[in-house]
């Protein structure tokens, strides 16, 4: 009997590699086991790159520099608007609100990198925003809890999430992700 | 007719391979083929991943879902053609590599041209 891969080694292989690479990394993975090290090694070598290259495959530069310019305009436009512009004078106050800017960003390339292409919905954009602005608080409720200097407040965190979820959502329905390229028959 | 794009070294390995390997291009057979190709240089599988998704998204291979098989744990392989754009990239390429072998034959002779690569194959082996 061929010796196979520990199914826990699979299973903590299965949640890293994107779905929709995963079929076939994970069987070629099992194909080539020929002992743990070398299993270890060829899973090294091998999902790193997967990850890559499906970020780069989902990745629209042009879409991110808007979502990335509407999200900072809508952080910087509340503080503005919202009677706490004092945070935009203050000494690394952009830099502040470029932090949930940032991490919602972070949080879009991987859910679009890890989006399983078979599962679709006309929801999905505003379904994705909202867990990655989600992620952009649970960011923010670790720097209230450990350093509130560099935590954004609160009131331009919640106005500023709102329009983000309205902007972000609609240029993810105006400019739909291209992750079906012409693949022969699947 | 669209002009193929210009392929890299690594590229034209890949599309070797995957020419070669007709019907059974899949990811292990095409790492191992280009294995052989790139030889002393050792190749790794996610190179190989990286490369067979851009020359996809170049439109010079395609690619399809087999049948899963128990050799690989039940899991399905997928299989990489090339297209039309991938052989006439890779005409190109191998043109190429002709004019330069051509060059070098009128520069130093046909013995000369030989030595001469098989010289660079012992440095570059050892």
């Amino acid at each position: 009997m061929k010796a196979a891969p520990s199914k826990t080694a699979e299973t903590i292989l299965g949640i890293l590699i994107p779905p929709a690479c995963r079929e076939e990394v994970l069987g070629d993975l099992h194909e080539r086991y020929a002992g743990p090290v070398r299993y270890f090694g060829d899973a090294l070598s091998a999902v790193p790159c997967v990850i890559v290259s499906r970020i780069r495959r989902t990745t629209d530069p042009q879409v991110l520099l808007m979502e990335a310019f509407a999200l900072y305009l809508s952080f910087v436009g509340v503080a503005r608007i919202s009677g706490q512009s004092s945070i935009l004078y203050e000494p690394w106050g952009l830099l502040r609100l470029a932090i949930p800017t940032a991490v919602t960003l972070i949080a879009l390339v991987l859910a679009d990198a890890y989006a399983d292409p078979a599962k679709r919905s006309p929801i999905k954009p505003m379904v994705q925003t909202a867990f990655c602005i989600g992620l952009a608080f649970l960011s923010q409720a670790t720097f209230w809890a450990t350093d509130p200097d560099l935590a954004v407040p609160l009131r331009i965190m919640l106005y500023g999430a709102g329009i983000s979820l309205v902007l972000v959502s609609a240029l993810r329905v105006f400019f739909p992700k291209d992750d079906n390229r012409p693949r022969g028959a699947t | 007719m669209a002009k193929p794009p210009s392929v890299g070294q690594f590229e034209q390995l890949v599309l070797t391979a995957v020419l070669t390997l007709k019907e059974d291009a899949y990811g292990v057979t095409i790492h191992e083929k280009v294995g052989e190709l790139a030889r002393p240089k050792s190749i790794s599988l996610g190179a190989v991943y990286v490369t067979l998704d851009r020359l996809e998204d170049k439109g010079l291979v395609s690619s399809w879902l087999s049948e899963p098989t128990a050799e690989r744990g039940g899991r399905a392989k997928r299989c990489y053609r090339m297209e039309a754009l991938g052989e006439r990239a890779l005409q190109e390429s191998t043109a190429t590599a002709q004019r330069i072998f051509d060059a070098l034959v009128q520069a130093l002779g046909k013995e000369g041209a030989r030595q001469w690569g098989k010289r660079w194959g012992k440095e570059a082996s050892g």
